[in-house]
């Protein structure tokens, strides 16, 4: 049989968060018997906690589901899961080149969000079929009409057969199963064909190295197979292939048109690039998969540990964590303040915040985070064009002739009323009005260009607390636009601290500074001798505050008694003091570098 | 040598502050004080006695030179009857000898009466500790003190014509309600009555209290802020040296020559015998406490063994005996001695703690003269800052 199987569908779902993805899936899970309800829920149990607490998919995962559908025979349904929120878009692309169609999962009583009509573009784009399912229909206030309405007029497609469904209690679970074996068009491929499959994900397991996931478009791969990545060349012989079920099982050979994943003893998860092309290296295809855009960092910012000798573990944590994260990246930085660390890039803030809580959490490390920052382009007198991702390192201003800076195309979904806060707050952040659509009579889409910077500060926050959460957003970069832009220093007893440094709009400055210098005021400690906190740019003071000199720290009675409790005392103090970054003869606790980040709280 | 340390745990009222191992004589549980049902009467005095006899000579052998000084503590000492005081001390002297002559009894200036002052100048008790504390009667009355400041004026009279010439008196500063008035006030009133010696403490909230209940969790604004103490201790220094009393530890002052023998043997690293429930010793790099609960003091003094609260023994290691030697000589006006480390350690203070040291000299933190490193005065309030580096 050299065509690839009939009996396969591989699907995705997309969804807002909270719009019932996950739950969806559990339903499709159980209703298929691939895990019972106990399993479900140890399966659950095994990912990752943070995804759980935030309610959110960070990485994605595949599970294989068996289905006997109601004309008797038995289909493997595979389902690439695709995370929600807009930092990770790059990420659902993966998944949707590794399909032939997608669930799009509206929530009946909201709608559709920016980030859903973002990914069904992605998804129409690489010509998938959609299925539109209208989730949460037990809802009092579903609306299933009103946004089937939507779904055509503001996607343009077909949803007279939208599925009405509620994943919470089952209903619609398994008309949605027949829609996808009926609706979903099998694999194209050949058996027969030399092997042609992408990588659409990676692991890193420490005994079987790195594990690609692939998708078979022609041929096949079994145990012994030679294959070969097409970007590097490199050949790796594969120990096992196998399934997810949702646990990986070793199966007997992956055919065109499966998913799954194969291993090799490939050491360096460099080599397993996600968007690669797999091949067998004894009867290689003649050209690679189109692939995917590459994920682009757009938030950058300095990771340093808390305690200087736990550089060597910060490291390996950024190390294992890039195994299962291609779009972390990081470099060496030396900080004058905060000692070796490391310079990240991110795709948003959400991933940035990921990431420093993983690196807490899972590696017990306690890290430093410096003010997020994006790629400013700084055109010098000598007329060269630097990037710059570190505010620290922007040439002195004499040398500056220009700064542009990123901007993105920023669209804004939200319930008609709240048009001119959304106004606003665009205003604020430096935004400028491109269009705005009626979606319906009382849905909004607005379109701004903005400055990633703003986006990157607490743009998504203000949306979300100043709409009480309706706003959806989705953006995407667009280019450079010259700025009236400078960094902005903290000087702490005269010295710069390198790490509180950054780059930010004239305008906005000085009520930047002046909060900074407030907030830390509040967060550094008295110390021996009064302390200056000076917000400057260039030579210019723009705020100031002082710490005063700290008065009392003493014990009062040291007696025979006391001796040990003292010295305990005494010694407990010493190791709390290792948490603070010595600057100068300044001591700054962790809290003061994050002050930057959070300065509106 | 050691010194000897004695602790009678007995108060006829607990103070609201205080955290220190000690029963009350009176029951106040009803808002008044009923008279002796408790310790007196129900033989806890005399059982105590009778342990810390067994005490006395089962472990006098600790101290085969005998002992440098003597200080009997609490608690409050003069709570006992003089008949009482009798007995402890005559157990005392039958065990132990002093090299040394300086002998202090704690007193509380109700508690201090003729019989008793007669009992003790029998005994060579040569010193008195006053716990004055205020004279100030609205914060002695919420502090929970027996006393008025009517009382400690008659007491030191009382001390002084039992030709007690050595007397402390110990104010605490940094109150709830307290200023900077009452504060000068207090300490005007104390050097009228010329004592040697002055203990000036600032006020600690200890947990388990019923101060550190009250305060801990809310620090109110009836609580002298941190720049307010800093004040008071800064003008309680600069009175007292103007009065000719010598500032030779953080919290203690003193007039030339009576500076407290007993206490300086803490600061120094020596050896401390502690005898009484809680009480706590240093003997050859151990530190052991007593069994705190004094049923179980007079149970184990029954049975003819110590009675040492062995969770709570220490076994000092070279790096803590640095740390403590470092933690307490920085408390004295006199500093460490760098040769006596080199003595005591076998290792000189410059290899332990060469660049921490050189960073607070620069700074004028530290200073050494001659053979001592000293903490600059005029961080003594702000001594934690510092010494807290030394530790290892």
């Amino acid at each position: 049989m050299a065509q690839a199987s009939s009996k396969i569908r591989n699907f995705s779902i997309i969804a807002h968060i909270d719009h019932g993805k996950s739950t969806l899936a559990d339903r499709l899970i159980e209703y298929t018997g691939t895990l019972s309800t106990r399993e479900l829920k140890e399966q659950v149990l095994d990912s990752m906690d943070l995804e759980r607490e935030r309610g959110i998919t960070i990485k994605l995962q595949a599970v294989r589901l068996r289905y006997k559908a109601k004309d008797g025979e038995v289909y493997e349904l595979n389902l690439i899961d695709t995370p929600g929120h807009v930092d990770f878009s790059y990420e659902v692309s993966r998944s949707l080149a590794a399909c032939e169609g997608a669930l799009l999962v509206v929530d009946a009583a909201q709608g559709i969000e920016a980030q859903t009509l973002a990914n069904v573009y992605l998804a129409l784009e690489n010509d998938l079929e959609i299925i539109p399912v209208i989730n949460k229909i037990d809802l009092p206030s579903a609306e299933p009409d009103r946004v089937k309405q939507e779904i055509e007029d503001v996607i343009g497609i077909d949803a007279s057969e939208a599925i009405l469904a509620s994943a919470k209690s089952g209903v619609g679970v398994e008309e949605i199963l027949e829609a996808i074996v009926k609706r979903i068009p099998p694999p194209q491929g050949n058996d027969e064909k030399p092997l042609k499959s992408l990588i659409f994900d990676s692991k890193f397991d420490s005994y079987k190295g790195a594990i690609p996931y692939i998708r078979i478009f022609d041929g096949q791969v079994t145990k012994g197979t030679n294959i070969k990545m097409m970007s590097s060349g490199k050949v790796f012989e594969i120990t096992e292939v196998g399934v997810f079920t949702p646990g990986m099982t070793i199966a007997e050979e992956l055919k065109a048109g499966q998913v799954g994943y194969i291993a090799g003893s490939i050491k360096n998860v460099g080599d397993t690039r996600v968007g690669d092309t797999v091949t067998d290296a004894g009867n290689p295809a003649p050209e690679a998969l189109p692939g995917y855009r590459k994920a682009i960092s757009m938030v950058f910012c300095g990771l340093y540990p808390v305690e200087t000798s736990d550089y060597d573990r910060l490291k390996d944590a950024l190390e294992k964590l890039q195994l299962n994260d291609a779009s972390l990246m990081y470099e060496n930085e030396t900080s004058a303040a905060l000692g070796f660390g490391f310079r990240c890039g991110f795709l948003g803030l959400l991933h940035m915040e990921i990431i420093q809580e993983r690196i807490e959490r899972e590696f017990g490390l306690s890290i430093i985070t410096t003010a997020p920052s994006v790629v400013y382009k700084v055109n010098t007198t000598d007329r060269e064009q630097i990037l710059i991702d570190n505010p620290a390192l922007l040439p002195p201003e004499g040398k500056i002739e220009s700064i542009e800076e990123p901007m993105v195309k920023a669209s804004v979904m939200v319930p008609a009323e709240f048009v001119g806060t959304i106004m606003e707050l665009n205003q604020e952040k430096r935004g400028s009005f491109l269009n705005m659509d009626y979606i319906t009579a009382s849905r909004v889409s607005l379109y701004y260009e903005l400055p990633l910077s703003e986006i990157v500060y607490d743009y998504f926050d203000q949306l979300k607390s100043r709409t009480k959460g309706y706003a959806s957003l989705d953006y995407e970069l667009t280019g450079y636009k010259e700025a009236n832009l400078v960094k902005l220093d903290i000087m702490l007893n005269g010295e710069i601290v390198d790490a509180l440094s950054f780059i930010v709009h004239k305008d906005k400055a000085y009520p930047r500074g002046r909060k900074l210098v407030e907030k830390l005021r509040g967060l550094i400690p008295r110390q021996m001798f009064e302390i200056p906190v000076q917000a400057v740019i260039g030579a210019k003071v723009i705020a100031r505050e002082n710490i005063r000199a700290m008065r009392k720290d003493v014990l009062a009675k040291c007696y025979g008694g006391d001796i040990t409790r003292k010295r305990k005392l005494l010694e407990k103090q010493k190791e709390g003091k290792k948490r603070m970054k010595q600057v100068g003869n300044v001591e700054i606790p962790q809290e003061a570098f994050m002050a930057v980040l959070k300065m509106d709280d | 040598m050691p010194s000897l340390y004695v602790h009678v745990p007995f108060c006829i009222k607990k103070c609201d502050y205080c955290a220190f191992y000690s029963l009350p004589l009176i029951d106040w549980s009803e808002g008044y004080g009923r008279m002796p049902q408790s310790a007196g009467d129900s033989g806890l005095i005399s059982g105590y006695l009778r342990g810390a006899a067994r005490e006395i000579e089962l472990r006098s052998g600790e101290a085969p030179a005998g002992v440098s000084s003597l200080y009997i503590g609490g608690g409050t000492p003069t709570v006992l009857s003089w008949r009482q005081l009798d007995t402890l001390l005559n157990e005392i002297h039958q065990y132990f000898t002093f090299s040394d002559s300086e002998k202090t009894t704690e007193a509380n200036p109700g508690t201090v009466d003729e019989e008793k002052l007669k009992v003790l100048r029998n005994y060579r008790v040569n010193r008195i500790s006053l716990g004055a504390q205020s004279f100030n009667d609205r914060l002695l009355c919420q502090m929970g003190r027996i006393h008025r400041s009517q009382d400690i004026w008659q007491a030191v009279k009382r001390i002084r014509k039992a030709g007690i010439h050595n007397l402390n008196l110990d104010l605490i500063f940094g109150l709830p309600g307290q200023d900077l008035k009452d504060w000068k006030d207090t300490l005007r009133k104390a050097s009228e009555l010329s004592p040697e010696h002055l203990s000036v403490y600032a006020l600690t909230l200890e947990e388990g209290t019923p101060f550190g209940e009250k305060y801990l969790q809310d620090r109110t604004e009836f609580l002298p802020d941190d720049d307010l103490q800093a004040d008071m201790y800064a003008w309680a220094a600069a009175f007292l040296e103007e009065k000719g009393y010598r500032h030779y530890e953080i919290s203690n002052f003193a007039r030339p020559g009576y500076e407290c023998k007993h206490n300086l043997t803490y600061w120094q690293g020596e050896d401390y015998i502690g005898l009484g429930p809680g009480a706590v010793s240093c003997i050859q790099n151990v530190r052991s406490k007593n069994n705190e609960d004094i049923t179980a003091y007079i149970e184990d003094h029954g049975k003819g063994q110590k009675t040492f609260a062995l969770c709570e023994t220490e076994f000092l290691t070279a790096a803590q005996l640095m740390s403590e030697y470092m933690m307490l000589g920085l408390r004295t006006e006199e500093g460490i001695s760098l040769t006596g480390f080199l003595q005591k350690f076998k290792v000189s203070v410059q290899d332990i703690y060469g660049p921490i040291m050189a960073n607070y000299i620069d700074r004028g933190f530290l200073f050494i003269a001659e053979d001592r490193l000293t903490l600059n005065k005029q961080y003594m309030f702000v001594a934690n800052a510092i010494i807290r580096d030394f530790m290892r």
